[in-house]
């Protein structure tokens, strides 16, 4: 079966410094995979490596057959993503603002009314994004990634801002869109909900992939999420 | 496609404050020049102009005389010569107030400041704003390619350049209208007095009605801040910040008409796109400040200026890292 994502060998280097160092991920159709590492890891150049945002210094990226760069429109087609915070026009409301990208897509009013329902955003979605709270725009950014029905949601930290019924209703969201076959590439710093959420996760350190595996598989050896983190990264973080 | 997104564009920069500030400003600014205007006339009610331009004129041959003739600035005053006496031969009135005179003649002096400033002011963020509010990881992120993003926004910066000249054109007849005399859209004007050589050609004098002529005007000052426009988005792809992107263009205006006065003999300076600016000066007949800038070269100048502008903003746009 075609993969979603599809990076290989993904490098970036500026300068001296190598900031991803060699990443693959291959992500199937339907699976929740997380994405975990201490700040400074490179999860973020990784991320918008994936997105486009930033040009490799080598390796491919292939969403559902297209390739990122040569094909771009087409890839980012099957996209949809919010990277580090949900930053929207601030000086808009909700409505204006899903209206704006979906005229980009080619989407209609309908499907504004579909993803603000999805997100429970629907009573909102005529103040001005400015008096939003962090959950509420955390929760506008997802709305606006799921406009066109995207094969793949990239979230970068969905969980902040969002208070504990908050987080788990996301989570319930994020799992039944992978269970209608939507892939979902989320990044967190938020162990015990990676393990609630996703199927298989990859830990990122110092620009590498350091382990990858299924969370059942990693959870076998009778150890947390957490406990094995700090085994990986011998408990560094960078900030 | 490009339609939807000129309209996202459009309605981003109708709902941030900067285009209402702009319009306050051009607002305020023919609201004092009329009020001055008008302040102007009632002070002087009986007016024996051809008196007030043969002593202008009696002034202007006394300092020539005291002076060597090849300073720069005896060229424009020779020019200035010839005018008015082509307008004494003719008996007209070359300041006899009207709202329609008024319009013709903010061209000229809205055209070399404070047009190009504004225009500056709307295009500096209409880049950089995104990349200051993070809004550009998510324009970035659509399946719309970068060139088509950049193609809207300076397309959108050229449609609100020219409605920033059309609105100022109407509300300097709106706001001068009840202070002046609203007629005469076809008084005669005289433009071309042959400032590119020494000897005044009567020849080379072009006489149009007043509409016609203001329509030329009005039209080179739209073509300068076309120019202006694409030079601003530039500056909006490099700087990232509006206030950077601001600060470059106004201190090039102002280096600009300093430069001109300061150092007539650089003569390599009227390859600046400053230097070619106020082309409704120029139509009218004010001399350009270095030789051999007739009207083609400034028009060729300037559209060159904006085209390495745009080739400039659309190459490092299109393939720039973009970083949080």
């Amino acid at each position: 079966m075609e993969s979603t994502l599809l990076a290989r060998d993904l490098r970036k280097v500026i300068g001296p410094r190598t900031i991803v160092d060699g990443v693959s991920l291959d992500i199937p159709a339907g699976e929740v995979f997380g994405f975990l590492g201490p700040n400074g890891a490179g999860k973020t150049t990784t991320i918008r490596m994936l997105v486009g945002l930033i040009k490799p210094t080598s390796g491919t990226v292939t969403i559902c057959g297209y390739d990122l760069h040569r094909d771009f429109e087409n890839a980012m087609r099957q996209i949809g993503c919010i990277v580090e915070t949900p930053d929207l026009y601030r000086f808009m409301n909700g409505r204006e603002n899903l209206e704006h990208f979906a005229r980009m897509l080619g989407v209609g009013a309908a499907e504004i009314d579909r993803v603000a329902a999805l997100v429970g955003l629907s009573h909102r979605l005529d103040q001005r994004v400015g008096t939003y709270s962090l959950g509420m725009r955390q929760r506008l950014g997802i709305a606006q990634a799921l406009l066109g029905r995207p094969k793949l949601l990239i979230l970068d930290e969905p969980a902040n801002g969002l208070d504990p019924a908050g987080i788990r209703e996301i989570r319930e969201l994020l799992r039944s869109l992978a269970a209608e076959g939507m892939s979902v590439f989320v990044s967190s710093h938020l162990l015990a909900e990676v393990q609630l959420m996703c199927d298989r996760v990859a830990i990122i350190h110092k620009g590498r992939v350091l382990k990858e595996g299924s969370v059942d598989e990693m959870l076998a050896k009778d150890q947390t999420l957490e406990e094995m983190f700090i085994e990986i990264t011998g408990g560094e973080t960078v900030d | 496609m490009m339609i939807a997104l000129i309209r996202n564009e459009m309605l981003k920069l109708i709902r941030r404050k900067r285009l209402y500030i702009v319009m306050g400003i051009l607002a305020a600014i023919i609201g004092i020049v009329s009020y001055g205007q008008y302040r102007h006339l009632k002070n002087l009610p009986h007016r024996n102009w051809r008196a007030e331009i043969q002593q202008r004129l009696a002034g202007y041959n006394n300092n020539l005389r005291r002076s060597p003739s090849d300073a720069p600035w005896a060229r424009s005053m020779r020019a200035e010569i010839h005018r008015l006496q082509f307008y004494l031969d003719h008996d007209i009135d070359p300041n006899q107030p009207t709202s329609p005179m008024f319009v013709r003649g903010f061209a000229n002096a809205a055209g070399f400041l404070l047009l190009p400033l504004l225009v500056a002011v709307l295009g500096s963020d209409i880049v950089s704003a995104e990349h200051a509010e993070g809004t550009d990881k998510l324009l970035l992120t659509r399946p719309v390619r970068r060139w088509k993003i950049l193609a809207s926004k300076l397309i959108t910066l050229w449609i609100f350049t020219t409605i920033t000249l059309l609105v100022g054109a109407i509300l300097a007849y709106l706001i001068s209208a009840p202070f002046l005399t609203r007629i005469g859209w076809s008084a005669p004007t005289f433009n071309g007095f042959g400032t590119g050589t020494m000897n005044f050609n009567p020849s080379s004098v072009r006489q149009l009605p007043l509409w016609k002529d203001a329509l030329i005007a009005y039209g080179l000052e739209w073509y300068a801040l076309l120019t202006v426009a694409s030079i601003a988005l530039l500056l909006s792809v490099v700087f990232r910040s509006s206030a950077g992107a601001i600060g470059t263009m106004l201190a090039s205006l102002i280096a600009g008409t300093i430069l001109t006065r300061l150092t007539p003999d650089w003569t390599s300076a009227k390859y600046l796109f400053v230097s070619a600016l106020p082309l409704p000066d120029y139509y009218t007949g004010e001399p350009p400040p270095y030789d051999g800038m007739t009207m083609i070269f400034c028009i060729l100048l300037l559209g060159a200026w904006a085209l390495a502008a745009i080739t400039a903003a659309f190459a490092l746009f299109t393939n720039r890292d973009v970083f949080g």
